[in-house]
């Protein structure tokens, strides 16, 4: 009696599956529309992201979308965005080809583990756009931006600024971290120039602003300090400034809102620096780059923008990237020529894809 | 001795058969998803049968060790660590090297994980510190020793390995026959297992009440032993299984925590109950693809799957809030 009630379940069980398995394959509609496009318009585009709760990923994907609206040639975004590694981005990007989509955009987890996956998508007919960090991919599309040249840049404006000597600070962002290892190489190549530039602190903000500030603190009230370099914790540093009640020295940071508007606001104040670009607005330059090859324009398959600098020097163009209506923690320098067809920071901030 | 056995097992086996229902139920509503999401988007074949069974595979492992080791009464917060452990191993180890190699190691990897998690399972039993503190401890441990081991993510495996796991030596676009064939083996092992020997019914037995078990004189240390040595082998099953679906492996903290939690739903999903003694392994095996299943279902109908996570716990609450009201209904009628 026992045994054969668990055959039976097993039985069931099998049967269920099989006859699912049979009504699913018949219930699909046969790929018959294999007419290759170049079509104007109607696209759908994915988006997968890994990394949830992170404001420069949601401001990646919020430019996606804005991009994917100002091109009018976008019929729905589909956003895959949850927590996780090249297991669930590949089960992702599977979900995406599933659905039949038109194009892929997304910010890879791993440098090769995806390619198997990017490949069998680009064999289907689908473009696909890895942004922010590349993948190796045959026949994928790749942006990045250029972090060797995000540190060089602001370094030799630092160094300059310096006159080639004096005491300077390191704030980088986490230790093994691909884009840290990337700019520290390109502030090493910067210092390499300025054989009396010292480089008397170098500490990891773990991208923290608060973590960044506490360091900051203490580096200023215990030595004597003529620069600071960051990795993109800038504003909670000036802040530290005013707290402790120490003069300003020249620094460095990303075109981060809230160390724009302290260049602006406190110019006047002494306080002299630099944001170098780091823009998530690269989810749109990536939503650029699809519709390109959507529309059989061949774009380029390496597109690597090189950061811009803005300086207390020429507050007139700090004051065309200031957004007054974002958080401190906005990226302001979203308008990329030629890419992007939005306008502004509003357009990026109110984060509508078509149809929605 | 015998007569105890039997009797002990009639009792298991009539609170179990109500929970056979539930298992028959999960199994009904994997098949309802899969005909809904098969309407959903444009084309249902080959490569979407591949696709969901293959990525499902490290979770339904899981949630195989889990069920087993709930069954027995316990709990094992460590078995997300016990995947990220084996995951950087094998992709440590298995980097280069001809695939008779590579299943030496898998090999070694099932039975050392499984011996380890044994210890773990000897000390709970002997120390008699609950089950959740010692795993909580050990998975901090266990996802220690894998960042140690694989700092960053790296490492590779054999071609065929990942053919042996997905249908195809990159990973992708294989036949669906290796993962199905991948999923069904240690699922139908283990139920057998649990189910008709007497290894597997002394697991049943203690789980539902370990002091009858005792005095019914089963060994209550070498099943609950037993338990976790299962649970740990299928942990590392799942962690081959992870770097056999991606070619790396990746040592982050939050897969681990993230893998433990859906082992957990899974079980409870699945029709076994966190009190232990009920449920079948095949429940939680069907409930592990339906977690799976829930984020492509979510995103083609436009939910952002982000919010699977809320979904998943509305699921689970629910799930035990009708399982509690079945118990209480029984109850009140008997």
């Amino acid at each position: 009696m026992k045994y054969q009630s668990q055959r039976f379940t097993i039985l069931a069980l099998l049967l269920t599956v099989a006859l699912a398995l049979t009504a699913c394959v018949a219930v699909a509609p046969a790929s018959g529309d294999d007419a290759m496009m170049e079509e104007e318009g109607g696209f759908v585009v994915g988006v997968s992201n890994t990394l949830v709760g992170n404001g420069w990923r949601e401001q990646m994907i919020c430019a996606i979308k804005a991009e994917a609206t100002a091109s009018g040639l976008v019929e729905s975004v589909v956003v895959v965005n949850r927590n996780g590694g090249p297991t669930e981005q590949i089960a992702d990007l599977e979900g995406l080809i599933s659905q039949g989509v038109d194009a892929i955009i997304l910010n890879p987890t791993d440098r090769e583990g995806l390619n198997a996956v990017i490949e069998s998508a680009i064999a289907q007919g689908i473009v696909v756009v890895a942004v922010d960090q590349a993948v190796t991919a045959e026949g994928a599309y790749v942006a990045t931006n250029d972090q060797t040249a995000y540190a060089r840049l602001g370094a030799e404006w630092l160094f300059e600024q310096l006159g080639g000597s004096g005491k300077v600070v390191e704030m980088r962002g986490i230790d093994g971290v691909p884009a840290d290892t990337d700019r520290h190489n390109g502030f090493n190549e910067a210092l390499a120039n300025y054989p009396d530039i010292e480089v008397v602190a170098s500490t990891f903000t773990g991208w923290d602003p608060s973590t960044g500030a506490q360091q900051a603190l203490d580096l200023i009230t215990t030595q004597e300090i003529d620069g600071i370099w960051t990795s993109g914790i800038d504003y909670s540093v000036v802040e530290q400034f005013q707290v402790a009640d120490v003069d300003f020295v020249p620094i460095v940071g990303a075109d981060n809102n809230g160390f724009v508007e302290q260049l602006i606001q406190l110019a006047d104040a002494g306080l002299m620096g630099a944001a170098v670009t780091n823009p998530p607005a690269i989810g749109a330059v990536g939503m650029a780059i699809a519709l390109d090859a959507l529309t059989g324009n061949n774009p380029p398959h390496e597109t690597i923008l090189t950061p811009q600098v803005f300086t207390t020097a020429d507050l007139d163009a700090l004051n065309a990237i200031y957004a007054p209506d974002e958080q401190v923690g906005w990226s302001t320098y979203v308008d990329i020529e030629p890419y992007t067809s939005y306008n502004g920071s509003a357009d990026v901030s109110a984060c509508t894809a078509p149809g929605e | 001795m015998m007569t105890a056995v039997r009797s002990a097992s009639t009792a298991v086996w009539r609170a179990g058969l109500t929970r056979n229902t539930w298992t028959l139920g999960v199994w009904l509503l994997l098949s309802a998803l899969l005909i809904w999401y098969a309407t959903l988007i444009p084309v249902f074949g080959q490569f979407q049968i591949t696709s969901i069974s293959k990525n499902s595979l490290p979770l339904v492992y899981l949630a195989i060790g889990q069920a087993i080791i709930v069954i027995a009464g316990g709990i094992d917060l460590s078995l997300g660590a016990l995947l990220l452990l084996t995951n950087a191993l094998a992709a440590r180890l298995m980097d280069d090297q001809p695939f008779a190699m590579v299943l030496f190691i898998a090999i070694f990897l099932i039975a050392g994980l499984g011996i380890l998690n044994a210890l773990v399972g000897y000390i709970i039993s002997v120390s008699g510190v609950p089950d959740i503190v010692v795993t909580l401890a050990t998975g901090y441990i266990w996802s220690g020793f894998a960042l140690w081991i694989l700092p960053s993510p790296g490492g590779g495996t054999a071609p065929e390995f990942r053919w042996l796991f997905t249908g195809a030596q990159s990973g992708i676009g294989g036949t669906y026959i290796m993962p199905i064939l991948m999923m069904a083996a240690p699922a139908i092992l283990v139920f057998l297992l649990s189910r008709h020997t007497r290894i597997g019914l002394s697991i049943y037995a203690i789980g539902s009440d370990s002091i009858a078990a005792r005095l019914a004189g089963l060994d209550v240390r070498r099943a609950k032993v037993s338990s976790y040595a299962i649970g740990g082998a299928m942990a590392a099953l799942a962690g081959l299984a992870t770097v056999a679906l991606t070619g790396t492996g990746d040592p982050r903290f939050s897969v681990g925590a993230n893998a433990t939690l859906n082992s957990v739903a899974a079980v409870v999903l699945g029709g076994v109950a966190l009190v232990g003694g009920t449920g079948l392994v095949l429940g939680a095996v069907a409930a592990g693809v339906i977690l799976i299943m829930l984020n492509p279902i979510l995103s083609a109908v436009g939910i952002d799957p982000n919010n699977a996570q809320i979904i998943q716990g509305l699921l689970i609450a629910g799930v035990m809030m009708v399982g509690g009201l079945v118990t209480l209904l029984r109850e009140r009628s008997a």
